[in-house]
């Protein structure tokens, strides 16, 4: 199976079915099963075209309402697995259907892990970035812009994310580890999230010192003194103490509320 | 009454869209906001708050099955209290704190609803009955769309005048000291977003993105080119050198942290 190979007719329609599938997934999502309902019901497409009796349809969607959790805009690709696995089990008697459980499982950690970096962490952060300066200014088109940045690349990747499922089926995980498109993703996406991420710390976490020191007659604010040898000194540092409280294992909302309360102490004793 | 059942309205809307589309960003305070401030009769304030709110609240995401703070009945409850009492930033952002913190636990109980139904999707399912699994499925969207109406419409209808009070209440030196904290907790989203992310070896290029701004004061979308490019630059002329990086990278961080 070449990943060069056109889909038929058939199949494209069956790409566009698991498509306006997908955004059922977290419908009911839940403490006991999470995502399954909703995955389960993804997955009918391709169990109504490839199983005709009812026992084998109805076999079919209870094996998908086991446990299942990924990032939602990348749910597609292992639909698109599970699609071409179960294709394969129609067809073949001898097929052990414990197998797509077990690739489903064995995807959904890596996806979701590459899934949160990529859009959480990576396209949903530049998104931010461009359309926070122009909601600053107060133009409606910020929130626009936003949202069109995030679910442009979103919609397409939940579209082709699941007609390359598909076509690599049974192989992903191999071609995808041969090759390391995995790692490569996963690390590209990490520097620019981490440098997009900098230059948005430099430029909305806002910290200034107002002590003021007084040698003879000279008043020095160290503001100025800072700014010339390091600007934005003082927001990288608090950052960076934030990100060792939160690695300490202190609670993000602990540090929100002394965030405040640093905040409200400071200026009133005049040092920020 | 009016702007309670707006408030509510756009809250259990707002949840429906963002799940029937994917998560599709539309609970983030930078939408919310802006759709209650053109709802109640002021967008400026409230494209301000939500730029403030989205700051505050960027590491607030659902990563897996743990639940954050609530950021849309945050933002969406923060914001109308700020502009039906005609004040800012600072106030909607004192406000969509707690709110968001106490509203946590609308969605766990969500959660905890819902996999009761688990059982009777398993019956559907052992059926295959597909169209009792997709009514299902939008009802336990429904029934956490009513919850956020429910909220949103008591909140404002009673809530109000007693959060209005409050506020006017505040003395001018914590307004002041809450105008700082609004600088300083953006912080806490970034590093938040951060954790996951950063190692011993990879802190540099977050040092570089810092200082291309500090120093350069180059625009972000620049220094996001600049990152697409380095990032090819790595991930493929440097391919064979440092394949391996990534185990190492996990031993580097637990010794820089284990202080």
């Amino acid at each position: 199976m070449s990943d060069k190979r056109k889909l038929t007719k058939d199949e494209k329609k069956l790409m566009r079915e698991i498509f306006w599938s997908s955004f059922m997934l977290e419908g009911s999502y839940n403490y006991e099963r999470q995502q399954a309902l909703g995955f389960s019901i993804g997955m009918w497409p391709a169990i109504k075209r490839y199983y005709k009796n009812e026992k084998d349809r109805a076999e079919a969607l209870e094996r998908h309402m086991n446990i299942f959790n990924t990032t939602p805009h990348v749910v597609t690709t292992i639909t698109g697995v599970a699609t071409a696995l179960e294709k394969e089990a129609s067809e073949n008697p001898s097929f052990d259907k414990k197998i797509i459980n077990n690739v489903k499982i064995g995807l959904m950690g890596p996806f979701a892990g590459i899934g949160d970096s990529l859009f959480w962490g990576t396209l949903r952060i530049i998104a931010v970035g461009i359309g926070l300066s122009l909601a600053q200014q107060g133009s409606i088109l910020g929130p626009i812009l936003f949202l069109l940045l995030f679910n442009v690349p979103h919609m397409l990747v939940r579209y082709y994310g699941g007609v390359f499922g598909y076509k690599f089926g049974t192989k992903i995980m191999d071609q995808a580890n041969n090759s390391g498109i995995m790692q490569k993703i996963s690390k590209g996406a990490t520097i620019v999230g981490l440098m997009v991420i900098g230059a948005m710390t430099a430029s909305m976490v806002t910290l200034e010192s107002s002590l003021v020191f007084t040698i003879g007659d000279e008043k020095i604010p160290m503001q100025d003194y800072l700014d010339q040898i390091f600007p934005l000194l003082l927001p990288l540092l608090y950052t960076i103490f934030m990100f060792y409280l939160l690695k300490r294992g202190m609670k993000p909302t602990t540090i929100l509320l002394v965030t405040i309360a640093i905040g409200i102490i400071g200026s009133l004793i005049g040092i920020i | 009454m009016q702007t309670a059942l707006i408030v509510g309205i756009i809250l259990a809307l707002l949840w429906f869209i963002e799940k029937m589309l994917g998560t599709a960003m539309v609970i983030r305070p930078i939408v919310v906001s802006t759709i209650i401030g053109a709802a109640l009769g002021d967008v400026q304030t409230g494209l301000l708050v939500g730029a403030t709110l989205e700051l505050v609240f960027m590491g607030f995401i659902q990563v897996g099955g743990a639940v954050p703070p609530d950021v849309l009945v945050g933002a969406g409850l923060g914001t109308a209290y700020a502009i039906i009492g005609n004040s800012g930033a600072e106030v909607a952002l004192a406000l969509a704190l707690p709110i968001a913190l106490l509203a946590q636990s609308i969605k766990v109980l969500v959660f905890i609803i819902r996999s009761w139904f688990m059982n009777y999707a398993m019956k559907l399912a052992k059926a295959a009955n597909i169209k009792g699994m997709i009514n299902l499925n939008v009802g336990g969207l429904l029934l956490h769309c009513a919850m956020y109406f429910i909220v949103g419409f008591v909140a404002i209808l009673f809530g109000s005048n007693a959060v209005e009070a409050f506020v006017n209440n505040i003395p001018d030196a914590i307004m002041n000291g809450l105008e700082v904290a609004g600088g300083l907790l953006p912080a806490v989203g970034f590093a938040l977003l951060l954790l996951p992310m950063m190692t011993k070896t990879n802190v540099l290029y977050f040092l570089l993105g810092f200082s291309l701004l500090a120093y350069m004061n180059i625009p972000i979308l620049g220094i996001t080119l600049f990152g697409v490019v380095l990032a090819f630059i790595i991930v493929y002329e440097f391919n064979g050198k440092n394949g391996d990086s990534d185990t190492t990278d996990k031993e580097d961080e637990e010794e820089l942290f284990d202080v």
